[in-house]
């Protein structure tokens, strides 16, 4: 990426010295921020400057995080990072809900920020499509829909196997159920997440050995995520 | 009869009575009916024969069978015959009866004493048998009365008690709760509930008749063995619902201190560890350096602030504020207060009245209370000064603190003083939001009513608020300090 320029980052907090440590963290993760502390604020930069990604508070002093979300939502596909909080489950699932991408729970670390941001603009320009992916005792050949945990054939029903093709494409980034049941199952199937849950926990029985390499992250009550 | 049946309460006229009338009085009725019974055969002699007039002697055979009983209804019987045989029938003036027909009058009033006397006594002992269910009855309501209608069952005891000595005669009784002991002079006599355990006690005296006996163990002590344990019963029940409210307050507040901590500590936390991580950074400016570690300091004093707040809301919840009382001088602790808030800035003005006496206070606690008014009313007044007039009215010390912000709406001024809570909208000329944590307006009400003060607001929307703390003054306090130093503070 060094010959790229830098993708730009809208950053919408309203607490200002959050704002201007965001800035020197993005700027050294090779990010640029363009920082802005109201929601009316963040959508008149988002217009005039057209970010890469957006990171944004779920408590503005405007307008709520939420609605920022859908209103960017609206014209643009840039990927979306809420910050949310521990006790604000609620907010966070509308965020998702209104088409944020992902979300940091404050306070967050800068790393794991970063590494979400990064996951999700792979959304937006992915590299050219690998065909197999190695992870840590894993490989996943995407073309000929075999799996190896460490050199071992595990052997994957169809569903599973989508299931963890879509996850493992889709690495670091948050997969809601919806997300997944619409594109495994169809979009008639967006609220089975039992079937969904019994699924996954098939997978993980035969991906994930016992003595606890987890590769499947569980985000409570939101979805799933490939820790990759 | 025994003498507690007798004392029965109520009696129906024109029946019979449930008891029979004094005896020497029966006596009486029976001689004198028997007299008068033979007078008038006299007077009837010339309208019909003699010895058909018999029949005038039943009359008293009658009254005296149905009111006094058996034998004294027996005895007129023989008494009427002899009397009609002495004085009527021939040979008139002696008792020789020469007629056998006489033979069959006698024999019909016996019968008639017989028949009459236990009609009358059965009819007797039925009207007994329905007072006495009646009284039972009574009894039951009278002690359901006592016993569910109060609010509380062990006050409701003694009354209870009370009734069941006046309705089964005794000098006295009580009823306690638990087990209880007979003693020399009282017997006790358990009350169990439905599992078997006793649950009450009822003393009564050692000596009863054996009708009290009776009616206790067949009637009062089931009754009351229901019926305390259906006091005892819900006065657990209200126990536990008095419980459950205080339970889901303390969870409302344990819920509004959750999403405190989880905005309120967590925003400087993140500016904290952010700051930090940034100050890590190989490219840093030295002017972003100086911001940053800026950032941490400022963050975490608003942090130790706010970790503060909590402590004195927990304390002041806990009922543990106990104030150390001390003369104060109200100046002291609201210059000392707007020193604490002098460096955030804020113009605050202060005046303060010379005859203000001082009060008697904790003035850490006053401190704390004049410290959250003024940084609350710093806040609101948008940069226009605050002010603060110390003044006396009556017994009062009154210190005024009135802000030109945007104002409370009636509706929210009942709830400014809960912790937690914030009014919910900003104005729209200004996109900072209110910044503070909800607690500054509690834990000054906690301070103040700690110190037998009062506070209160009043407020007119769109000009300001003016927030009213009234505490008492001590007259010892007017005779032995000497007035304040006049003449309004600078600012």
């Amino acid at each position: 990426m060094s010959d790229q320029p830098r993708p730009r980052v809208l950053v919408v907090d309203d607490e200002p010295q959050i704002l201007r440590a965001l800035r020197v963290i993005l700027r050294e993760s090779g990010f640029e921020a363009l920082p802005a502390s109201t929601g009316e604020e963040a959508l008149d930069l988002a217009a005039l400057q057209h970010p890469d990604a957006g990171i944004v508070d779920l408590l503005l002093p405007d307008i709520d995080g939420v609605e920022l979300c859908r209103r960017l939502r609206e014209w643009t596909d840039i990927p979306l990072i809420v910050l949310s909080a521990v006790g604000d489950e609620d907010a966070k699932v509308r965020a998702l809900a209104a088409g944020a991408d992902d979300y940091v729970t404050k306070p967050f670390g800068p790393r794991e920020l970063v590494a979400r941001l990064q996951a999700n603009l792979r959304r937006i320009a992915p590299g050219p499509e690998e065909a197999e992916v190695h992870v840590d005792g894993l490989d996943v050949d995407l073309a000929r829909r075999t799996v190896l945990i460490d050199g071992r054939e595990v052997h994957l029903t169809p569903t599973e196997f989508d299931l963890l093709r879509l996850l493992v494409r889709n690495r670091g980034r948050l997969m809601t159920h919806r997300d997944l049941l619409v594109s495994v199952w169809g979009p008639g199937y967006g609220d089975d997440t039992q079937v969904l849950r019994a699924h996954i926990a098939n997978l993980r029985r035969k991906i994930e050995p016992p003595e606890g390499r987890r590769y499947i992250r569980t985000d409570p009550g939101v979805g799933y995520r490939f820790a990759g | 009869m025994s003498p507690a049946q007798r004392t029965l309460p109520t009696e129906r006229p024109g029946t019979l009575r449930a008891s029979r009338p004094n005896l020497m009085l029966g006596i009486a009725a029976a001689v004198g009916s028997v007299a008068a019974a033979t007078l008038a055969v006299y007077a009837l002699k010339g309208l019909a024969p003699v010895v058909s007039l018999s029949v005038v002697y039943l009359p008293a055979v009658l009254l005296v069978s149905a009111y006094w009983g058996l034998w004294l209804g027996l005895a007129t019987a023989f008494l009427s015959a002899a009397a009609f045989n002495f004085f009527h029938l021939p040979p008139v003036g002696r008792f020789t009866i020469s007629d056998s027909r006489n033979w069959v009058a006698l024999a019909a009033f016996t019968l008639v004493a017989v028949a009459v006397s236990t009609v009358a006594d059965v009819a007797r002992s039925r009207a007994l048998e329905a007072d006495r269910r009646r009284a039972e009855a009574d009894l039951a309501a009278a002690l359901a009365r006592e016993l569910l209608a109060g609010s509380e069952t062990a006050a409701a005891l003694a009354a209870a008690a009370r009734r069941v000595a006046e309705a089964l005669g005794l000098s006295s009784a009580s009823i306690e709760l638990g087990v209880s002991e007979s003693s020399e002079r009282r017997r006790a006599l358990g009350l169990t509930g439905a599992d078997g355990a006793q649950i009450a006690t009822l003393l009564v005296p050692r000596r009863l008749s054996a009708d009290a006996e009776q009616r206790l163990e067949a009637h009062v002590v089931p009754a009351l063995e229901a019926l305390v344990a259906i006091a005892l019963r819900r006065d657990a029940l209200q126990a536990e619902a008095v419980e459950t409210a205080a339970l889901r307050r303390s969870d409302d507040v344990k819920t509004a201190v959750l999403r405190a901590v989880s905005h309120d500590l967590r925003t400087p936390v993140t500016a904290i560890v952010a700051a930090g991580h940034a100050l890590g950074s190989d490219s840093l400016t030295a002017g972003e350096r100086t911001e940053l570690s800026e950032a941490v300091v400022q963050e975490g004093e608003q942090l130790a602030a706010l970790v503060d707040k909590l402590l004195d809301l927990s304390r002041l919840q806990a009922g543990r504020a106990e104030p150390r009382r001390d003369w104060v001088s109200l100046e002291d602790v609201v210059l000392a207060a707007r020193d604490r808030l002098a460096e955030s800035g804020g113009a605050v003005r202060i005046a303060i009245e010379p005859d203000v006496p001082p009060v008697r206070a904790d003035a850490a606690h006053l401190e704390r209370a004049f410290a959250n008014l003024l940084e609350n009313a710093v806040r609101y007044s948008g940069g226009l000064p605050v002010s603060v007039h110390v003044r006396r009215t009556g017994s009062q010390a009154v210190v005024r603190v009135v802000d030109q912000g945007p104002g409370i709406d009636a509706a929210e001024r009942a709830r400014i003083f809960e912790p937690f809570y914030r009014i919910p909208t900003r104005p729209a000329s200004t996109s900072e939001p209110w910044p503070g944590s909800g607690l500054g307006l509690a834990i000054a009400k906690g301070f103040v009513e700690a110190n037998d003060g009062t506070i209160s607001v009043d407020s007119l929307p769109g000009q300001g608020s003016s927030f009213v703390v009234s505490l008492p003054i001590e007259e010892a306090a007017v005779s032995e300090h000497e007035p304040q130093p006049a003449a309004p503070l600078p600012t």
